[in-house]
């Protein structure tokens, strides 16, 4: 073999064990790439993991506490950390600190043992200290090693130094911090930027499943709360007074409840506006609650636990009525004495609008024992109970007995005839003479309604409260105008007179506000072919003051008609006296209360006298309402009151009779 | 079986019998020996190449696979250096296996099989190891353990006193050490 050959070969030898050499090292360049791939690929793999098995829990969760478990401990399986710990704001949505929430993921290592004691006895501050600076920047953060740190509180928590390093991260919802979730190990850990990216990511999920919670939380407190008072509604009043009697029948105790319904709030809400009404609402409720709170019991802080414990709750069923449900009644008289603790609550006026507000309250009361099967039929009889106590007079407070439910049928029944008395034709007017106090002339009358019902004369008083809150009062109102109207025709017709015969027509509240009624009493005019002029439409202070400038411009309307306008029964609502100066009245009428005392109370006599030179100073005429006495006369015609009716002239007659006095045409006005 | 395990058994042979005992041993299995460290191939790959060296070698395989244990583990310190810091002994480095040397590799070689090792109570100056697994290689893990204490340069008996292929229900080590723990790890350099 030639040398060079040997050499060749020698050397082609050299250069493939290189190249042997160099892919060899290629080889194993790659495995090391490969490895550090997959390793790279398993650590995101099993963040992603994290994230979409913490974002499902979150999703499906029924409570904040099982998402925060369940974090903690995934947070912990994925780092291989030995203690997580969770902080949590107990009062969602309120802003408040942060407590620990008890949920660890190692609660027996007794190495851990001080920093549970320390975290679950403290409440978390911003200020200072680890994991508050977490609060104060709302981001994660990381420490090294906890024995290494300069704050001593940092110290503490180490165990001696056992437990060195530290991570956290805060939950946001908005602007708070709602909850903190904290982690330590014990071993020195460089900060790890790419973990704490991911717990930025956690935190956002957790922060939805917060945010999720506190809306829920909202909608069912709003489904079962009253929005005025914050006080629980009919709904979920219902459903307490059900689980209550429920367990008391069980327990074989009893339980009450009350129902209250406020006196004047119809004339509050009509004379000073809704937002006045509100504002009493509110501030009734408020009173009610503290008059309770020695019954009530500490609610729980535990948003979920229902107060089924508590030995009171109050519940606003809607408008003016408020109920509260008395739990472990012991003694028949227990809700008699918290019926007169909530009456002497609201004793005391009300400020609203800078105004002094008087009210009280109206109670009724049923019992539990003997025998009732549903909250409902409790309630319902507690209704009653009130609704005696209301037609009793104000403030009345009345326990449920079984006759209750007869006159509860009967009202039905007047409810159901009252309903078919229009069509049945069974109201009829009287007429009450109007004179003028110096020679006894009718001036004119004022027509008042009555129901002949089955043959007897029902009294106003009996069907008009509630024909009114049947909504009746409106059609009912509408016929007395164009029955008025005809009777006013017929008369006119009879009895020419140089000033024609005037009749005032009762116009309630209701009836005034109807956006129509300008054009209903134009119609109901042009139907009898009446002078405007001979009709005076007699209206209540409540009906012009719920919405002062719509009542102006209602009356300005009817004063441009052409119809006379008064309001009566003056002096007993509230009156605006700021507002009467731009009301186009001719009269006021004096409310029978003042007259009927003119001759044994000074003071009533001053106070016809204001209303006298109030009328004189607005340009209006006075009309005195309920004159029974001579002397009432003789004082009335001192203030120089021009006009007057009342029992001492005239009953309220029928319309024949008052024809038949029309033709007799004067009245003696001393007789 | 991953390939890094053939390329392990690759080297032992090579740097103890020589490149060309290695393709002997191939040819007797009948195998062409193309393996990189991040495959897997079929486990009776490894016991044809096992039980030809036995052959060759006029030993048995559960020999060789214990030779083969205790020289790869050295090289194993060194391709993955990172589970053998911060350690100064066997006796702290076995108790790691299942939670973070195997734990790495699982996350690297989802497919890989790995044993399991328990650990039991024994007298003070003895580790007791509990082999699990499908495969039966406990020859190999005693191999490995030796290799371990060979990493730390530590005298240990390891004796064998309960074995599936000898019939008990498990594979049982008590690792007996003999000299204390070096003061320092072999690895740290100078
Ligand atoms: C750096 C250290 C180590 C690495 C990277 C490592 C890696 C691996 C790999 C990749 C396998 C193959 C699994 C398969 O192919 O399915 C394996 C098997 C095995 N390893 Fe380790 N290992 C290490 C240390 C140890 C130690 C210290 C022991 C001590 C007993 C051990 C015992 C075993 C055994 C017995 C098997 C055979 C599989 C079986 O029995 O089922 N390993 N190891």
């Amino acid at each position: 073999m030639p040398p060079d050959a040997n050499d060749s070969t020698v050397a082609q030898l050299a250069l493939l064990s290189r190249r042997l050499e160099r892919e060899h090292r290629a080889r194993l360049a790659a495995e090391v790439l490969a490895e550090r791939g997959l390793r790279e690929l398993y650590q995101t793999q099993q963040e992603l993991r994290l994230l979409v098995s913490i974002a499902d829990t979150a999703n499906q969760a029924s409570s904040i506490t099982e998402v925060l478990r369940f974090a903690v401990t995934s947070i912990c399986n994925h780092t291989g950390w030995e203690v997580g710990h969770a902080y949590l704001n107990h009062h969602l949505p309120a802003a408040s600190p942060l407590r620990s929430a008890r949920i660890w993921n190692d609660s027996i290592n007794p190495l851990f043992a001080e920093l549970r004691d320390l975290t679950e006895q403290r409440s978390l501050v911003a200020s200072n200290g680890w994991p508050g600076r977490v609060l104060a920047t709302r981001q994660p953060a990381w420490i090294r090693d906890l024995a290494a740190e300069p704050d001593a509180e940092c110290r503490k928590l180490s165990a001696a130094g056992q437990i060195r390093a530290a991570f956290a991260f805060p939950v946001t919802v908005g602007d708070d911090v709602v909850a903190l979730l904290e982690f330590y190990c014990t071993r020195v850990r460089d900060e790890d930027h790419s973990l704490l990216l991911l717990l930025s990511q956690v935190g956002i999920q957790l922060s939805r499943a917060v945010e999720r919670k506190i809306s829920q939380d909202r909608l069912l407190y709003d489904a079962t709360h009253d929005a005025l008072t914050g006080l629980p509604n009919r709904k979920s009043f219902r459903q307490l007074l059900a689980q209550t009697l429920l367990e008391a029948q069980q327990r074989n105790t009893q339980c009450a409840v009350l129902f209250i319904d406020l006196d004047h709030f119809k004339l509050v809400n009509d004379s000073m506006g809704h937002h006045a009404g509100d504002q009493l609402i509110v501030q009734v409720a408020c009173r009610i609650r503290s008059s309770l709170q020695p019954l009530e019991l500490p609610t729980s802080p535990d948003q979920s636990a229902q107060p089924f414990c508590a030995a009171a709750l109050v519940a606003r069923l809607g408008g003016d009525e408020f109920t509260i449900l008395l739990d472990n009644v012991i003694t028949e008289s227990a809700p008699l004495q918290v019926a007169e603790q909530i009456q002497e609550a609201l004793k005391q006026p009300f400020q609203i609008n800078g105004q002094d507000v008087f009210t009280g309250a109206s109670i009724g009361i049923t019992l539990s024992a003997p025998g009732y099967y549903s909250g409902d039929e409790i309630l319902r009889d507690a209704d009653l109970a009130m609704y005696q106590a209301k037609s009793r007079g104000k403030s009345r407070c009345i326990v449920f007995d079984r006759s209750m439910r007869d006159q509860a049928a009967r009202r039905l029944t007047i409810e159901n005839d009252l309903r078919r008395a229009l069509t049945k034709q069974e109201f009829l007017l009287n007429y009450q003479p109007i004179v003028a106090l110096d020679n006894g002339e009718i001036i004119g009358f004022e027509a008042l309604i009555r129901w002949r019902r089955a043959g007897d004369i029902v009294p106003p008083s009996d069907f008009i409260p509630i024909a009114d809150e049947m909504g009746l009062i409106v059609p009912i109102g509408h016929w007395v105008l164009e029955e008025a109207c005809r009777t006013l025709r017929d008369w006119q017709n009879q009895f020419p007179r140089e000033k024609p015969i005037t009749i005032g027509v009762n116009v309630s509240p209701r009836q005034f506000r109807q956006p129509n009624f300008v054009a209903q009493v134009r119609q109901a005019l042009a139907n009898a072919r009446v002078e405007p002029s001979a009709l005076t439409l007699e209206i209540t202070e409540g009906a012009t003051m719920g919405n002062p400038e719509q009542a102006i411009a209602t009356l300005l309307e009817l004063r441009n008609l052409g119809v006379k306008l008064s309001i009566d029964d003056f002096g007993t609502g509230y009156s605006s006296l700021s507002y009467l100066h731009r009301f186009p009245l001719h009269a006021l009428k004096i409310d029978r209360s003042f007259i009927a005392r003119i001759d044994g109370s000074f003071q009533s006599f001053q106070v016809v006298n204001s209303i006298m030179s109030l009328a004189n100073n607005l340009g209006i005429g006075v009309v005195a309402e309920g004159i029974e006495t001579t002397g009432q006369v003789e004082h009335l015609r001192s203030l120089l009151c021009r006009f007057g009716q009342g029992f001492h002239f005239s009953k309220p007659l029928s319309r024949a009779d008052a024809h038949q006095l029309l033709a007799q045409s004067l009245l003696c006005v001393t007789r | 079986m991953m390939g890094v395990v053939f390329n392990l058994l690759e080297a032992a042979v090579c740097r103890t019998y020589g490149e060309a005992q290695w393709y002997e041993l191939l040819d007797k299995a009948g195998l062409d020996g193309a393996y990189t460290a991040i495959g897997n191939y079929p486990d009776t790959d490894a016991f044809r190449i096992v039980n030809a060296a036995a052959e060759t070698l006029q030993l048995t395989p559960g020999e060789v696979l214990r030779w083969f244990g205790r020289e790869s583990m050295t090289m194993l310190a060194e391709r993955y250096r990172i589970f053998f810091d911060g350690h100064s002994s066997a006796r702290t480095l076995l108790p790691t296996i299942n939670r973070v040397i195997h734990a790495e590799v699982r996350k690297l070689y989802p497919n890989a099989l790995l044993p399991d090792f328990s650990f039991e109570d024994a007298p003070a100056d003895t580790l007791r190891m509990v082999y699990h697994s499908s495969r039966s290689l406990c020859d190999l893990a005693q191999g490995f353990i030796e290799g371990t204490a060979l990493v730390f340069k530590e005298q240990i008996t390891v004796e064998h006193p309960h074995c599936k292929l000898r019939g008990d229900h498990q594979c049982r080590f008590d690792i007996r050490f003999r000299e204390l723990v070096p003061t320092k790890s072999p690895l740290a350099k100078d």
